[in-house]
């Protein structure tokens, strides 16, 4: 025999069910948008550092730019593991070299006289964006994600299974000034 | 890339969203990319090839006033199997908060998704309610665009989480040819508004009682005032002596937009609030007529805070008299700030601006993974923890 007790102790039983599986649904999906985002952004890392490899070898870089740009460049494509802490310092370096040589419109404008230079400083400058909203989207995701996993209900019951507590990634994104300014970002 | 667009308003009916689909849609293929867009559509006439109608969208009260929007099982099965046919690279949805075909799509696909929010209004309670029931579809939206500041600030009090600004595009081409009607500007210089007559926030009362004062230094200029609404009290208020030169077209074709904004010496905007962006400010600039409009937010930064047009007090009609008289007085810098708007249009350019949107595009998704249907997503998977495999659903 059902007692009102007992009806109401099932209704709290089911909601805190429900109320899991939904907070485990949001969890699966937003571990499957920091993925995506993750490997999107290393793929425009790698596009990045491709672009600046590429540049390296335009016969009208002189030798100088074209050793500091391909050393860079080199680093970053030599890297193996994605997740590695080696990558913050090698895209930070790399970010570095580009600030130094394409900060000022002067040259960008001088090195954009080839016009091969010209479409791979073109497509560097969106690869530069696109890094740099990339980071910013996988933050986005990454702050949502920890919102959830921080809960006391959803931590007691180890919803988030053996999933690594997602981090965001860090280094430096700036977009050089003259890659800004001539390319209307 | 394949990239699916879907857009929650008619697509045959004018309003900014679609118009801004559209512009993007076509520029998107002109840059060679596969382009699907699905929208509602009052008729399956005439609808350009890249467009997958869901029907005919339902006219229902919504957020005090009447939408026209889609939804129901019927619309959200036609939804999830554009997803399935489609394949596409990117999911790009706008206005994910109305309660139509934006919030559908992001509900039954997975996989990298970009939204575009237009809206500023500060609807908050709207917006808030929505946003909490819309949740686990709005976290899955990878990649989030605001047209405006204000579309990004609304959205982060209201949502959380930020966004990048990416203003609307101008096709700079169809007004950058623009000729002026016969007969304008003509010699005694003209203005031109352009807007809801009926509407006040957009102005035109502003503009009305500056008019006479303009006219006690410029006898012969002329006003040209096109827009939906009866100007005829508008014009009767006037001093009689000022009423014969005032010209009101009523509403126009999109075709004839361009040669009206050409049809002045100055295009005149005197709105006083709720505007998000200023679209008509550029394409006003891009046909080559100088700007003075009210100095709200979104404007003066458009004009470039006073370098690629002039701005008065928002609501201040001797302030409007006063600008628009010394920039009469003034060829010289009249030339200069058509020159300069012309420059300023064509950074918003739809070239520059879908450019800007495939670089989002590229930082979210990655090359190989399709946007897949989700089940999880949808009402029946959702009450099975997500957990159901595409052998296992019964439609």
């Amino acid at each position: 025999m059902m007692t009102t007790q007992n009806i109401l102790l099932l209704a709290i039983g089911c909601l805190i069910v429900w109320y899991l599986s939904h907070q485990a649904g949001r969890l699966d999906r937003l571990h499957h948008r920091i993925e995506v985002s993750e490997l999107a952004l290393h793929g425009q890392l790698n596009r990045r550092a491709g672009i600046v490899a590429e540049l390296a070898s335009v016969a009208s870089i002189d030798p100088a730019l074209s050793a500091v740009w391909g050393d860079a460049a080199h680093d970053v494509l030599a890297l193996e593991d994605d997740s590695s802490a080696s990558r913050t310092d090698t895209e930070n370096e790399l970010t570095q070299v580009l600030v130094a040589t394409l900060d000022d419109d002067e040259e960008v404008d001088e090195i954009s006289r080839d016009p091969f230079a010209a479409k791979l400083l073109g497509e560097l400058a969106h690869a530069a964006n696109r890094i740099q909203m990339g980071r910013r989207f996988h933050a986005d995701a990454v702050r949502d994600c920890l919102e959830i996993r921080n809960q006391t209900l959803v931590r007691l019951f180890f919803l988030a299974g053996h999933a690594p507590m997602p981090r965001t990634i860090d280094f430096d994104d700036q977009i050089p000034a003259g890659l800004r300014d001539s390319r209307n970002l | 890339m394949r990239i699916g667009i879907v857009c929650p308003y008619a697509w045959d009916v004018p309003g900014g969203v679609s118009a801004h689909v559209h512009d993007l849609a076509e520029s998107l293929i002109r840059m060679g990319h596969y382009v699907s867009v699905l929208a509602p559509a009052e008729s399956e006439l005439g609808l350009p090839d890249f467009v997958v109608s869901t029907g005919k969208p339902k006219a229902v009260r919504y957020n005090g006033s009447v939408a026209r929007l889609s939804f129901g099982p019927v619309t959200a099965r036609k939804v999830s199997r554009w997803i399935e046919d489609g394949k596409f690279d990117v999911l790009h949805v706008h206005e994910p908060l109305a309660p139509s075909l934006s919030v559908l799509a992001c509900w039954a696909a997975k996989g990298p998704i970009v939204a575009t929010w237009h809206s500023s209004m500060d609807r908050s309670r709207m917006i808030l309610s929505l946003a909490k029931l819309a949740q686990t579809a709005m976290e899955k939206i990878s990649a989030r665009i605001a047209v405006s500041e204000a579309a990004r600030s609304t959205l982060v009090h209201h949502v959380g989480g930020d966004a990048v600004v990416i203003p609307n595009g101008v096709d700079i081409a169809t007004f950058s040819h623009a000729k002026p009607m016969s007969g304008w500007p003509g010699a005694g210089k003209a203005l031109v508004f352009l807007g809801r007559v009926d509407e006040s926030r957009k102005g035109l009362d502003v503009l009305m009682r500056a008019y006479p004062e303009i006219r006690k230094q410029y006898p012969d200029l002329r006003l040209l005032i096109a827009g939906p609404g009866d100007a005829s009290d508008a014009i009767a208020n006037l001093p009689t002596t000022d009423q014969q030169s005032v010209t009101a077209l009523g509403m126009i074709s999109s075709e004839l937009k361009p040669s009206v904004l050409a049809s002045g010496t100055i295009y005149v905007a005197p709105n006083t609030g709720g505007e998000s962006f200023g679209i008509v400010l550029l394409e006003a600039m891009a046909s080559g007529t100088p700007v003075v409009s009210s100095d709200l937010e979104a404007f003066s930064s458009v004009l470039n805070f006073g370098r690629s047009g002039v701005t008065f007090k928002n609501e201040d009609s001797e302030d409007l008299a006063k600008v628009i008289v010394d920039l009469l007085s003034d060829d010289f810098r009249l030339a200069q700030l058509k020159a300069k708007g012309i420059d300023r249009a064509k950074e918003f350019d739809w070239v520059v601006v879908a450019a800007k949107i495939v670089d989002v595009y590229e930082s979210v998704r990655v090359p190989g993974m399709v946007v897949e249907p989700d089940l999880a997503g949808q009402m029946m998977g959702r009450l099975g923890r997500g957990r159901i495999t595409p052998e296992g659903r019964s439609e």
